[in-house]
């Protein structure tokens, strides 16, 4: 995958900042484990990094807590003195994250962290060519007119060389699709399972910066429903369960993604 | 479903070792050493450590534990430093900036840090406390200069992403500028700083 390869050296001095979300990350990492010349350039970064530090001289009962800990050994944990070897920087890039924040109730735990919206997209939603399922129907849900227009909306959307159907299974059941043409997107899904009362799967346009605003409610039909999003901004769609009435934001991760880069 | 990760690296292939300084020898030989050992080691670069976190989370409480859990760290995990690879000293920092933006990251501190932004940050006109700060503290450092030595936008992305603690996506939020955009202002402004700084393990 020679994009995301590209993509990920493109994300090496974002990486060396920490700048990058936990996504991005793996996605750097991989590359880190195969290829010497990435660790290198990130090894030249980081010493670009560090030069930015100021030494700053700690508080002094700060040394008598660190060598009175390291005097017991209390805190060491058989894996973590025995030093795994990856060549990787373990402890530093990432993979031995959560070992590292056992035992340290000073660190915040991963769970506690902001969810980042936006970010599953590029790895959830598989990019196909121009291979419109005949199947994808305009429900008979609305009026006669606007049935009509989105017909033709849809019929033109089909026929348009650059559109795209990204495709993808959501999770806890069913399938979503989307048709991407120019600034019109058709959204898809079927076989989604019932989410019960007091809850509702909400849509989400997906902004070219990782923002989402709401498209609306979802209200399947056995499981299918359909929406056509007419002149939008966006990258792609998204859908989360949310509580009765939807979120102004999602307060779920997604149970799909289905976005372009 | 989380999209919080846990990457699987695999084994890697290391780089001939190249000069090392005696900090770097201390650290590494602290591997398998006694406690005492780690004396001297912690005086080199518990500065660095502190300095970093304080920076990040600007709060002297906050980096002194982020910085006893580096230096603990350190100590646990010295069989893992690799001299051919970095300066002990750009090892802890790095470490320290990894746990100091973990905790920034966290809505609390990140309250408490905005908070004291407000507190402190009085001075009219929207001066920025960030580039005053690098004005301040690297005054005189080769990478003050080099900082110069970006363009205005390149410059900011970096020193959000540095002082700021922000993901790329964020500092785009931040600035109100595109994605992609910001990542090729923070790749091509280290780039720049690294070429500066002269940089460069072949």
């Amino acid at each position: 995958m020679a994009d995301s390869t590209h993509d990920a050296w493109d994300l090496l001095p974002a990486y060396a900042l920490d700048a990058v979300d936990d996504l991005e990350r793996c996605t750097v990492e991989r590359l880190l484990a195969a290829d010497p010349a990435a660790r290198r350039a990130l090894d030249e970064y980081r010493e670009v990094v560090a030069a930015f530090t100021v030494d700053t001289t700690p508080p002094a009962e700060l040394r008598d807590a660190v060598m009175s800990r390291i005097a017991q050994g209390s805190t060491a944990t058989p894996a973590e003195r025995s030093g795994v070897d990856d060549g990787a920087w373990s402890g530093s890039d990432g993979e031995t994250r959560s070992a590292r924040s056992a035992g340290d109730e000073n660190v915040v735990p991963l769970a506690g962290r902001r969810r980042r919206w936006g970010l599953v997209a590029a790895a959830a939603a598989a990019v196909v060519a121009v291979a419109v399922p005949t199947t994808v129907a305009i429900r008979a849900t609305v009026e006669q007119d606007q049935l009509q227009q989105q017909v033709d909306t849809v019929a033109q959307m089909m026929a348009d060389p650059s559109a795209t159907l990204l495709r993808s299974e959501v999770a806890g059941g069913g399938q979503a699709s989307v048709l991407v043409a120019g600034e019109d997107l058709l959204f898809s899904a079927s076989d989604l399972p019932d989410v019960g009362a007091g809850s509702t799967y909400q849509l989400w346009l997906v902004g070219a910066e990782g923002g989402v605003t709401s498209a609306g409610l979802l209200d399947p039909e056995d499981g299918a429903v359909e929406r056509l999003l007419q002149g939008v901004d966006g990258v792609g769609l998204a859908v989360s369960v949310e509580p009765e009435g939807g979120s102004q934001q999602p307060t779920t991760d997604p149970v799909v993604v289905l976005a372009q880069g | 479903m989380s999209i919080d990760l846990v990457c699987p690296v695999g084994h890697t292939v290391r780089v001939p070792p190249s000069e090392t300084t005696p900090v770097d020898d201390a650290l590494a030989a602290c591997a398998g050493g006694t406690p005492d050992a780690f004396g001297p080691v912690y005086d080199a670069l518990a500065p660095a450590a502190y300095g970093t976190a304080l920076r990040v989370l600007r709060d002297p409480d906050h980096a002194a534990e982020v910085a006893q859990e580096v230096m603990v760290e350190v100590w646990q995990t010295a069989a893992t430093y690799d001299p051919a690879r970095a300066s002990a000293r750009t090892w802890v920092i790095t470490l320290a900036r990894r746990r100091a933006i973990d905790r920034v990251r966290a809505e609390q501190a990140r309250r408490d840090r905005d908070q004291r932004d407000l507190d402190t940050n009085v001075t009219p006109s929207g001066h920025d406390v960030v580039a005053e700060d690098v004005e301040q503290r690297l005054e005189g450092a080769a990478v003050r200069r080099c900082l110069d030595s970006l363009t205005g936008t390149q410059r900011e992305a970096v020193v959000d992403a540095y002082y700021g603690g922000r993901t790329y996506r964020e500092v785009a939020e931040r600035l109100g500028a595109a994605l992609p955009t910001v990542k090729s202002r923070i790749r091509d402004g280290l780039i720049r700083l690294r070429d500066c700084l002269g940089v460069n393990h072949g």
